[in-house]
C-alpha cells in the first residue's frame, strides 16, 4: 500500500461527481470506487464523505433513487444530473488548469534552485 | 386541511429527506461494510464495531443531513430551547419569580398599547377615518370658544363639489319615542344623508346601511346596543317594523358594535335617511351638521383655505359673531386633546414597570448563574465557542420572556378593559378594545426585546468565565469579584426605578383622592335629572307648545306631576344647568361696568327651588318668587365667585346686569319680553363646582329659566332614598297628564336621565 493522501478542501465533491459518472452507484460503491480509482491512497474521512453526498444531492448535481444492489439488498442509487454534468465538467477543467499553474510554478523553482 | 398540506409541501421543499429515509440508506452503507469486512475474515461483533467506528452511529445520521443542507441552525436551537425548558422546570421557584415579574410588565406594556392602540390610532371604523374632519368655526376674540353650524341639503351639495372634499356626510338628532309599548320610550334617532352607506363604509352586521335609494322611505338602521337591548340580539330582525312617533319603519339593517355614530349629536339608537326629517312645524328647512371627508394628501390647513369663503358665504345670512375662522378638527382630535397627555404618561408607567421586570430577571439570572459557572465551563473546555454559550444563554432568557409575554398577553386582555370600565365616558364609544395583529406584533416584539435586554448582560458577563479558573481543583480562590460592581448597578437601578414608579403613583392618587373630598358645594346625594324632549317634529304638538307661556306653563305642569309622586321631595326646574358641569359661558354687562370689557360668567337658566333642590346656600339677599320665575325678566341671582370677582361683596345687592346673548336667535328658542334687559341682583348664593369637578368655580348668574325656554328641559328631582326607584311612578305621573311625553332614557346624554352622583363619577 503506497502513502496515503489528505484531500484538500472540497475536491471530495468533484471525486464524488466523477465516480457517479461513471455509472449508477449507491453509497457504499462511490466509496469503493473512489479507493480503486485512486489505488487505494485516498483515505476518506467519513463522516465528512455523506455530508459531501447529502451536499451535492441538495444543490440538485446528483439524484439518489432506491433500488436493488448486486447482492439483492435495498441500497440508494446516485445517478449524474445535467447539472451535475456540467458542473463536473468546469470543476474538471479548473482543477487541470490550477494544477498545471501551481506544477508551473513549483517545477520552475526546482530548476533555478 | 389545506393549509396542513401546504405546510408539508413547504417544509418538503426545504428538507426534501425525511430523517428516516436517511437512516435507512446510512443502514445500508454501514451494512455493506459490514459485509465486507466479515468477507475480510474479522468476526461478526468485531466487524460490526469497527464499521461503526469507521463509518459513524445511524441515529446521528439525520442530525448530520440537516447540518449538510443548511438546517443545523434549527437542530441547535430546538436543542437550546429544550434545554432551556428543562432548566427552567429544574428550577421552579426561579422560573417562577421571572416569569411572573415580567408577565406584570409585559402583560401591562401591552394592555396599555392596546388601549392606545384602540383609543388614539385606529377608534373609529370608518373607512378613511384619518380624513374625515369636524368643521367648526372658532371665535377670533375667544378662541376657545367654538360652535357647531348647520347647512341644509343644497348646501352640503355645494360643499360636496369644493376641490379638497371627497365627501360629505350630514347629519341631525331628533328625539323619538317607540310608542306601541307601554309607557312611552325615548330613543335618539340620528337622520343621516343617503350616502351614508359609501361615506362611512362599514359593513352592516346585518342587513344593509342607509343608501341612496332609501331617500323618503320609512325606512331605519339599528345600533348595536339598541339592537341588543331592545330585540334581545336576535338576528332575524331585518324586515320587521318598529313604531317610532305613531308611524312604522322597516328596519333594513343592524350596525356592528363598533359603530357608534357619534359624539356630537349623541350616539344614536337608530339611523334613519335625511329625508325624513320633516321642518319643524312653521320652521325653515330641516338642516344638518356635516362631516367633511377629505381627499387623500390634502394637508388639513389648504382644506382650511380653500372652505373658509364657501362658509363664509353661505353663513352671511346669519348674525352673531363675525370674527371668526374656520377650522376642520380632524375628528379624533379632541380624544388626543384631552387622552393623549394621560395614555402616554400611563405608557411610561407601564414600561417603567417591565424595565423594572427586566432588571429583576437580569439579577435573577445572574444570581444563577454563579451555580452554573461549572457547566458552562466544561461547555467551553469541550470545544464550544463563546457565541455558542451566549446563544444558548439567550434562548434561555428567551424561554423566560416568551412564557412571560404569554402570560401577560392573556392578563392585558382583562387589563385593557380596566380603563374603559372605570372611565368610560372619556373614550370615544366606537373603541373596542381587541388583542388584533398589531397588538400581538407589538407584544412578540416587546418579549423579544426584553428577553435580549435582560439576557445579554448575564450571557456576556458568564461566557466569559475561564475555563481553568472554575472547574474544580482550582475553585479555592475568589470567584465573585469581577461581578459585583455590575450588580450593584442593577439592583441600584431597580431600586431607584421602583421609587420613581411609587412616588408617581403615589401623587396620582393623592390627586384623586383631593378630587373625591373636594368640596362640590352642593349635595348632590339622592338627586336625579330627568330629561324631557318636546315634539318639535309633530306640528300639531308643537304649534301647541310653541309660545312661552304655553311651553312654560307645560313645564311646570309636568313638574307638578313629578313632585307629587311618593318620596319626592323637591322637584326643580333646569335648562342645561345640571352640576358639576353645567351650561357655557356668555357675556354679560354690569352697570358702571367698563365699556370695551366683556366679562365673561355661566348663565344658568333655573327656576326659584333650584338652590333648595341641591342644597345650594344663600349668602344674602333672597331668591326670586314664583310670579318673578314666570315672568323672567327683572332678576338674578349671582354666585359667590361672581360677586368677589366683578362686584365688591358688600355692595353686590342691588346692582344691576344685562345679559345681551339671550336673544332667542336659536332654533326652537323662545326668550321673555325683557331677556336681554337690566336685570337687579336679589341675592347671593355659594359658590358650587360648576366648570367640572376637577376645575375652579366660574363666576355665575342664575335667572329663571323662563327667560329663554328651550325644547326641551330638566327636572332635578330630590327623593327620600335612591332616587332610581322612583322612576317608574314618575314615568306614570308624567303619563298621565301627557300621554306621549317620554323621559330621555339615555344615560351619557347630556339630556339624559341619570343620578348627580353617577353626574360626578363621569366628570372625575
Amino acid at each position: 500500500m503506497t502513502k496515503p493522501v489528505e484531500l484538500p478542501q472540497g475536491t471530495l465533491e468533484m471525486l464524488i461527481l466523477k465516480a457517479v459518472s461513471l455509472g449508477q452507484l449507491h453509497g457504499y460503491g462511490i466509496l469503493l470506487r473512489i479507493q480503486q480509482i485512486s489505488g487505494e491512497r485516498l483515505e476518506i474521512l467519513q463522516g465528512s464523505f455523506y455530508t459531501a453526498i447529502y451536499r451535492l444531492e441538495r444543490r440538485g448535481w446528483i439524484k439518489g433513487e432506491w433500488g436493488e444492489s448486486e447482492n439483492n439488498r435495498r441500497a440508494r442509487f446516485y445517478s449524474l444530473t445535467a447539472a451535475g454534468t456540467r458542473q463536473l465538467k468546469a470543476e474538471t477543467a479548473k482543477w487541470i488548469d490550477m494544477a498545471a499553474v501551481v506544477a508551473g510554478i513549483l517545477n520552475k523553482k526546482t530548476d533555478e534552485r | 386541511m389545506s393549509l396542513l398540506a401546504a405546510m408539508r409541501k413547504l417544509w418538503h421543499s426545504i428538507a426534501p429527506r425525511t430523517p428516516s429515509d436517511v437512516e435507512q440508506e446510512f443502514r445500508s452503507t454501514l451494512d455493506a461494510y459490514q459485509a465486507d469486512l466479515i468477507r475480510l475474515g474479522l468476526p461478526e461483533e468485531q466487524a460490526r464495531r469497527k464499521a461503526r467506528i469507521d463509518l459513524g452511529q445511524p441515529a446521528a445520521q439525520p442530525e448530520r443531513y440537516r447540518a449538510a443542507i443548511g438546517l443545523g441552525f434549527f437542530d441547535e436551537s430546538g436543542g437550546d430551547i429544550r434545554y432551556g425548558l428543562r432548566a427552567l422546570c429544574r428550577n421552579r421557584g426561579f422560573a417562577a419569580v421571572a416569569m411572573f415579574s415580567l408577565a406584570l410588565g409585559i402583560g401591562a406594556t401591552t394592555a396599555m398599547f392596546s388601549l392606545i392602540y384602540a383609543v388614539l390610532l385606529h377608534p373609529f371604523p370608518y373607512a378613511g377615518a384619518d380624513r374625515i374632519t369636524n368643521p367648526i368655526m372658532i371665535d377670533d376674540q375667544h378662541p376657545d370658544g367654538f360652535w357647531y353650524f348647520e347647512l341644509s341639503k343644497p348646501q352640503l351639495d355645494e360643499m360636496c363639489l369644493a376641490a379638497p372634499v371627497d365627501s360629505v356626510l350630514g347629519f341631525n338628532n331628533a328625539h323619538l319615542e317607540i310608542s306601541n309599548d307601554g309607557l312611552p320610550q325615548d330613543i335618539s334617532g340620528i337622520y343621516l344623508t343617503e350616502n351614508a352607506e359609501t361615506f362611512f363604509g362599514v359593513r352592516p352586521l346585518f342587513g344593509r346601511m342607509i343608501e341612496p335609494l332609501d331617500a323618503g322611505h320609512p325606512v331605519v338602521v339599528l345600533n348595536y346596543r339598541f339592537w341588543q337591548r331592545r330585540f334581545g340580539s336576535d338576528p332575524r330582525v331585518i324586515g320587521r317594523t318598529l313604531e317610532m312617533d305613531h308611524a312604522a319603519y322597516a328596519i333594513i339593517g343592524v350596525m356592528p358594535r363598533s359603530f357608534a355614530f357619534n359624539d356630537i349629536a349623541g350616539i344614536g339608537d337608530v339611523y334613519l335617511p335625511a329625508s325624513l326629517l320633516q321642518a319643524v312645524a312653521n320652521g325653515p328647512a330641516p338642516s344638518f351638521l356635516p362631516w367633511i371627508k377629505l381627499r387623500p394628501h390634502v394637508t388639513v390647513a389648504a382644506a382650511n383655505a380653500a372652505l373658509e369663503p364657501i362658509v363664509r358665504e353661505i353663513r352671511k345670512q346669519h348674525s352673531g359673531v363675525s370674527a371668526w375662522h374656520l377650522a376642520l378638527q380632524p375628528i379624533i382630535l379632541p380624544y388626543q386633546q384631552n387622552l393623549g397627555r394621560t395614555l402616554a404618561l400611563l405608557l411610561g408607567g407601564v414600561a417603567l414597570l417591565l424595565i423594572i421586570g427586566c432588571a429583576n430577571c437580569s439579577i435573577l439570572l445572574l444570581a444563577r448563574g454563579r451555580t452554573r459557572q461549572h457547566e458552562l465551563a466544561i461547555r467551553t473546555a469541550i470545544g464550544a465557542s463563546r457565541w455558542r454559550i451566549v446563544r444558548q444563554l439567550l434562548v434561555e432568557a428567551l424561554v423566560i420572556s416568551c412564557t412571560g409575554t404569554v402570560l401577560g398577553v392573556a392578563a392585558s386582555y382583562w387589563l385593557a378593559r380596566l380603563p374603559l370600565l372605570l372611565s368610560p365616558n372619556s373614550f370615544p364609544a366606537e373603541s373596542f378594545i381587541r388583542i388584533n395583529a398589531s397588538v400581538l406584533a407589538f407584544s412578540v416584539a416587546l418579549a423579544l426585546f426584553s428577553g435580549i435586554l435582560f439576557g445579554l448582560a448575564p450571557a456576556l458577563r458568564l461566557s466569559r468565565n475561564d475555563p481553568a479558573r472554575a472547574l474544580p481543583g482550582r475553585q479555592a480562590g475568589v470567584v465573585a469579584v469581577p461581578g459585583r460592581h455590575r450588580w450593584s448597578v442593577l439592583i441600584a437601578a431597580q431600586v431607584a426605578l421602583t421609587l420613581l414608579l411609587m412616588a408617581t403613583a403615589g401623587t396620582a392618587i393623592r390627586g384623586f383622592l383631593r378630587l373625591t373630598q373636594m368640596p362640590l358645594g352642593y349635595d348632590p346625594a339622592n338627586v336625579m335629572q330627568l330629561g324631557i324632549e318636546l315634539h318639535v317634529h309633530n306640528p300639531a304638538e308643537w304649534s301647541r307648545l310653541q309660545s312661552r307661556e304655553a311651553r312654560a306653563a307645560y313645564i311646570e305642569q309636568i313638574r307638578q306631576k313629578i313632585a307629587s309622586v311618593p318620596r319626592v321631595s323637591t322637584v326643580a326646574v333646569g335648562i342645561d344647568a345640571t352640576l358639576p358641569d353645567a351650561d357655557i359661558q356668555s357675556s354679560f354687562i354690569v352697570d358702571g361696568g367698563g365699556a370695551g370689557e366683556q366679562p365673561q360668567a355661566r348663565v344658568m337658566l333655573v327656576d326659584q327651588r333650584y338652590f333648595a333642590a341641591l342644597r345650594i346656600p344663600l349668602l344674602q339677599g333672597r331668591v326670586w318668587n314664583a310670579d318673578e320665575n314666570s315672568r323672567g325678566d327683572f332678576v338674578a341671582v349671582v354666585n359667590h365667585a361672581f360677586s368677589t370677582r366683578y362686584l365688591s361683596p358688600s355692595q353686590a345687592m342691588g346692582r344691576q346686569l344685562r345679559i345681551p346673548g339671550l336673544t332667542g336667535h336659536a332654533r326652537y328658542q323662545v326668550v321673555s319680553a325683557q331677556s336681554t334687559g337690566w336685570r337687579q341682583i336679589v341675592g347671593v348664593v355659594g359658590d358650587a363646582r360648576n366648570d367640572g369637578v376637577d376645575q375652579p368655580i366660574v363666576p355665575a348668574i342664575y335667572i329663571p329659566y323662563t327667560a329663554a325656554l328651550q325644547s326641551w328641559a330638566q327636572f332635578l328631582v330630590r327623593t327620600q332614598g335612591d332616587p332610581l326607584t322612583c322612576l317608574h311612578s314618575i314615568r306614570g305621573a308624567i303619563v298621565s297628564i301627557a300621554s306621549d311625553q317620554q323621559i330621555s332614557d339615555s344615560v351619557s346624554a347630556f339630556n339624559g336621565t341619570f343620578t348627580l352622583s353617577e353626574a360626578i363619577e363621569r366628570g372625575a
